[in-house]
């Protein structure tokens, strides 16, 4: 493309970003207060937790949440379905590897912290799962050809773990007679942490699948005890 | 107390898990989990049937706090074809992915496909829809790419990023709404919306964005190469319901979110896109060399028609004519849905059977293969729109919605339309009967066959016949 038709397209882009802006202006200027937030806080003793992002994820809009996870599956499901993973890299020197028995047990403390404070602060199953899957991440980079994760048969259980604990909750709930995805009062705290641990889980697996790049190769390891 | 939105939901979505946690039963699996999620979508539509609409609140909060699950005639309708297109898809699939690492990476990620299908289709909340439309394309893009082809990786990494931006687009649309009227759900907000730029801004933007994932002329640029290079099932899904279900989509909104500013001028200007479609989509199927394209640009020209039905809508106050008008332009999608999923699983047969699917060489097809050829035939029929279709009674009725709002000129698209359908469907069926008579077998592989004959059979035969079915289930008064 020459550098006309490029400054073209970059002004009707800027413009196009203009006009978006004024627009948003216009929807602040008319907007009705607070919006949801008021009710949402209003509504937290009834949700169990005390964080309301929390209580937006996996309570008032769970079945969003549920629908994420699935997004999450379809994405690692789509990668392995392109092919084995590449070779990682060859095993770190001392000083990484050192170092990474270091971090990658600190990250899943800090997991399980985080996955603990959503109840009531910042915090829950995404950013948990996100520094597990962070720590996979680093083993692989490490040398680890499978991120530290098991088998593919495990790995194929732990990702759908998190989905199974959840749609089971909402059809247990619905089979009760108080509806789907409805936790009953004084259940809602273990519920949303039983649905959260299991997210974790299968969050921090997936990401460190999905980085992997590919379907898990067999090694000869398979089936023996690590 | 089961509740069957939630249901039609769940099943499916746990029929992935299963398929992906046990990889070895994955056939079985798959035909347990096709049959049991088509009852429940069924089950859907018989409660509509008999109640009217349906809504369920997951996480019993209700709007606007929470968000909400609702079906309605519309819904419904759409819920029952898609329910019976996939259950043949399968079926079919059970036969096409017989063996190998294919059929375990079919599998989970069609089962995800047709949950987050039956989602979009009971979807009540605009956030919902966003992430339904997100597990949507990820998976038909999956599938599409499941061949390994070079061609088909390319065409559904475009169609991938076309998607991404499709829904972005709808999410800002979805963004200034909620920052307007400070609530997601589509009754709340169709209720509160005003006139005026923000109203204006969203329309464009999620018509826009959902333009580009259903294809409407001229943002169809990626659907060919990616349609006509998937595996024969996951064409047939793609073209028949993932489309469909972005132009649902559209549609809804139109009716129930933007119903009171949309305004002739944005209608007239959809009804244009769609003629445009129709003519060029159908010019296309007419000079393609392969026959997965020609049905790929086919599908262009079917949508073509579906939008032809917005400038009348605007025009037609409400009424028995309009409601006539609605109920056609929904028969009109399900023909299209069934007639174009037969055609894709017996063009797959043709070419699994030839080796190839150019038109030119497809001479002795009906002797080979008598049962794929007469479900092309079929499904021909339903796609120029001959009685007893259902396509002929839309397409009637859109003809006569043209008449009554003095717009005419739709009349003439909708002719030319016909017209060039009926030329690319004879100049397959000349091809495929050049040779001497007398077919052997007529149904040569029974798993892959007869879904592909039933699916042509519902759309030239039963949907015309069975039309009045529809205006009960939509709860509208019958055809005059």
């Amino acid at each position: 493309m020459n550098r006309p038709a490029k400054l073209m397209i970059g002004l009707l882009l800027c413009l196009f970003a203009l006009v978006l802006l004024w627009v948003f202006h216009a929807a602040l200027m008319q907007s009705p207060g607070a919006r949801l937030a008021d009710l949402a806080m209003d509504s937290l003793p009834l949700s169990g937790v005390k964080n309301p992002v929390t209580a937006v994820l996996l309570s008032y809009r769970a079945y969003d949440t549920l629908l994420e996870l699935a997004v999450l599956l379809a994405a690692l499901l789509g990668i392995w379905s392109l092919g084995a993973a590449t070779p990682g890299f060859q095993p770190a020197g001392a000083a990484l590897a050192a170092m990474v028995s270091w971090v990658v047990p600190l990250l899943i403390l800090t997991g399980g912290y985080l996955l603990w404070v959503g109840g009531y602060a910042p915090g829950g199953a995404f950013q948990a799962g996100a520094l597990l899957g962070s720590a996979g991440v680093l083993l692989r980079l490490a040398g680890d050809e499978r991120a530290g994760l098991p088998s593919e048969r495990a790995q194929r259980r732990l990702v759908v773990a998190g989905i199974a604990v959840f749609a089971l909750v909402g059809l247990g709930t619905m089979v009760a007679g108080i509806g789907f995805l409805t936790y009953p009062p004084g259940w809602s705290k273990w519920l949303i942490l039983l649905i959260e641990t299991a997210a974790t889980v299968s969050i921090g697996v997936t990401l460190a699948a999905a980085y992997a790049g590919g379907k898990p190769r067999s090694r000869a390891s398979d089936g023996a005890t690590p | 107390m089961l509740d069957s939105l939630a249901l039609a939901v769940t099943v499916p979505l746990l029929a992935a898990l299963l398929v992906t946690a046990l990889p070895g039963r994955v056939q079985t699996l798959g035909v347990i989990g096709a049959i049991a999620t088509a009852l429940v979508s069924l089950q859907v539509t018989v409660q509509v049937w008999q109640h009217g609409s349906l809504r369920s609140d997951p996480g019993g909060w209700g709007a606007p706090l929470g968000l909400a699950l609702e079906a309605d005639g519309l819904s419904a309708a759409l819920l029952a074809m898609a329910a019976l297109v996939a259950l043949a898809i399968s079926i079919y699939a059970t036969g096409y992915f017989r063996e190998g690492e294919r059929r375990l990476h079919f599998w989970p990620l069609w089962f995800l496909l047709w949950s987050a299908l039956n989602a979009l289709l009971l979807a009540a909340d605009l956030f919902n829809l966003y992430v339904t439309l997100e597990l949507l394309g990820l998976t038909a893009v999956a599938l599409g790419a499941l061949t390994g082809q070079r061609e088909a990786v390319a065409a559904n990494l475009r169609y991938l990023l076309v998607g991404l931006l499709g829904s972005m687009t709808y999410l800002l649309g979805v963004v200034l709404l909620y920052a307007a009227y400070g609530t997601l759900d589509i009754a709340l907000t169709g209720a509160a919306i005003r006139p005026g730029p923000v109203a204006s801004a969203a329309l464009v933007l999620m018509t826009g964005g959902l333009a580009l994932k259903a294809a409407i002329f001229p943002l169809h640029f990626w659907l060919p190469p990616a349609h006509a290079n998937a595996p024969a099932p996951v064409s047939a899904v793609l073209s028949a319901l993932v489309v469909k279900a972005a132009f649902y989509l559209i549609l809804r909104l139109w009716l129930d979110v933007f119903g009171t500013i949309v305004t002739p001028a944005a209608a007239g200007l959809l009804g244009l896109l769609g003629a445009a479609a129709v003519i060029w989509g159908s010019w296309r199927a007419l000079r393609a060399e392969r026959l997965k394209l020609l049905a790929a640009y086919s599908t262009l020209a079917q949508i073509g028609y579906l939008c032809l039905f917005f400038p009348l809508l605007q025009a037609t106050p409400e009424g028995p004519a309009r409601d006539d008008l609605l109920a056609a332009l929904v028969l009109m999608a399900i023909s299209h849905g069934f007639a174009k999923a037969g055609l894709f699983l017996a063009a797959g047969l043709v070419q699994h059977s030839a080796g190839h699917d150019r038109i030119d060489e497809l001479g002795g097809t009906a002797q080979h293969l008598p049962a794929a050829t007469f479900s092309i035939a079929l499904a021909g029929t339903a796609l120029i729109g001959l009685p007893p279709s259902g396509s002929f009674i839309g397409k009637w009725i859109l003809m006569t919605g043209a008449i009554e709002t003095g717009q005419w000129w739709w009349i003439l698209v909708i002719l030319i339309g016909t017209l060039l359908a009926a030329a690319y469907m004879f100049r397959v069926l000349s091809r495929a009967f050049n040779e001497a008579p007398t077919p052997r077998r007529f149904v040569t592989q029974a798993s892959t066959e007869v879904p592909a004959l039933l699916l042509a059979l519902t759309s030239a035969v039963v949907l015309g016949l069975g039309a009045q079915l529809l205006w009960r289930l939509m709860g509208f008064g019958v055809v005059a």
